[in-house]
């Protein structure tokens, strides 16, 4: 036997759709980086949602330690 | 710098603050802006960021056409965002003034009738299991294609959302359509009793800020 599935609220799927939409919708900011030693590609990265330098979005990285 | 969405460049900058409590700043370029907070705190998506955020972005929706920026896009400098700028601006104008007057709703169906392709533990093989997801697939391809054709008066364009039960579509809708696909859809709900649909928005136009069609091509 399948249970019948579970009936909505109005505010439930609102909030859902919201935040599925934020996550999940919108425009996106891409940026592409090679890897490369002398002059040879060797790794391509197609990245997405955030552009930084690493030491300002983590502090550890700029005192020299690697986050887990 | 904490990135919430595109807007023309003779958009007004709005009198807001963010969701780490700076005032909300645009950043202009040629052809289109970016608003944007200032914020030397981290953000990350959670629940509670996912929704402010959201609320921002749908309160800034009220006053000027936009296109949202998914959420959390972080740049780390001012320049870094007006390259992206310069960058893209051109077809961001572009959907900017195709979309000018239109939202998104979302719209959620599904039935009460059994799903056996989500019980594995009920079938006796493998192959019965797989033709049950097939049939699954194949009943919520079939209703996506219903809900489409019921709401293609009003939508300029649907896209089908990932779900975990029954259906899910975004449409494109002008403002003014939105209570008349509502109405359609409640209509369409009171067609069947096993029948359930929940409409939700309108929201800014978070799935349609690329022209699918155009993409595509």
């Amino acid at each position: 036997m399948t249970d019948a599935p579970e009936r909505w609220s109005d505010n439930q799927v609102a909030l859902v759709d919201l935040i599925d939409r934020v996550i999940g919708g919108g425009v996106v900011i891409s940026g592409d980086v090679v890897l490369g030693v002398a002059g040879v590609d060797l790794v391509y990265l197609g990245l997405r949602l955030v552009l930084a330098p690493a030491h300002e979005v983590e502090p550890s990285i700029a005192l020299g330690r690697r986050s887990a | 710098m904490l990135l919430y969405a595109v807007v023309p460049a003779d958009a007004t900058a709005p009198e807001k603050r963010g969701l780490t409590g700076q005032r909300l700043e645009i950043i202009r370029g040629t052809l289109a802006a970016v608003i944007v907070e200032e914020s030397s705190e981290r953000v990350s998506a959670t629940g509670a960021d996912s929704r402010a955020f959201g609320e921002i972005v749908c309160d800034l929706a009220t006053t000027t056409s936009m296109l949202p920026i998914r959420f959390p896009t972080l740049l780390a400098t001012r320049s870094a965002v007006l390259a992206e700028l310069q960058a893209n601006e051109a077809a961001w104008r572009g959907r900017l003034t195709e979309l000018d007057g239109f939202s998104e709703v979302v719209i959620r169906a599904q039935w009460t009738e059994s799903d056996p392709g989500l019980d594995s533990a009920s079938h006796s093989s493998g192959t019965t299991y797989l033709m049950n997801r097939a049939a699954v697939i194949h009943r919520r391809d079939a209703s996506a294609a219903e809900i489409s054709e019921l709401v293609g008066a009003w939508a300029r364009e649907t896209k089908v959302l990932s779900s975990q039960q029954g259906v899910r579509i975004a449409c494109l809708v002008s403002h003014a359509d939105v209570p008349q696909l509502k109405e359609a859809v409640a209509t369409w709900q009171l067609g069947g009793d096993d029948r359930q649909a929940v409409v939700s928005g309108p929201w800014p136009i978070f799935s349609f800020v690329i022209d699918q069609e155009a993409g595509s091509r």
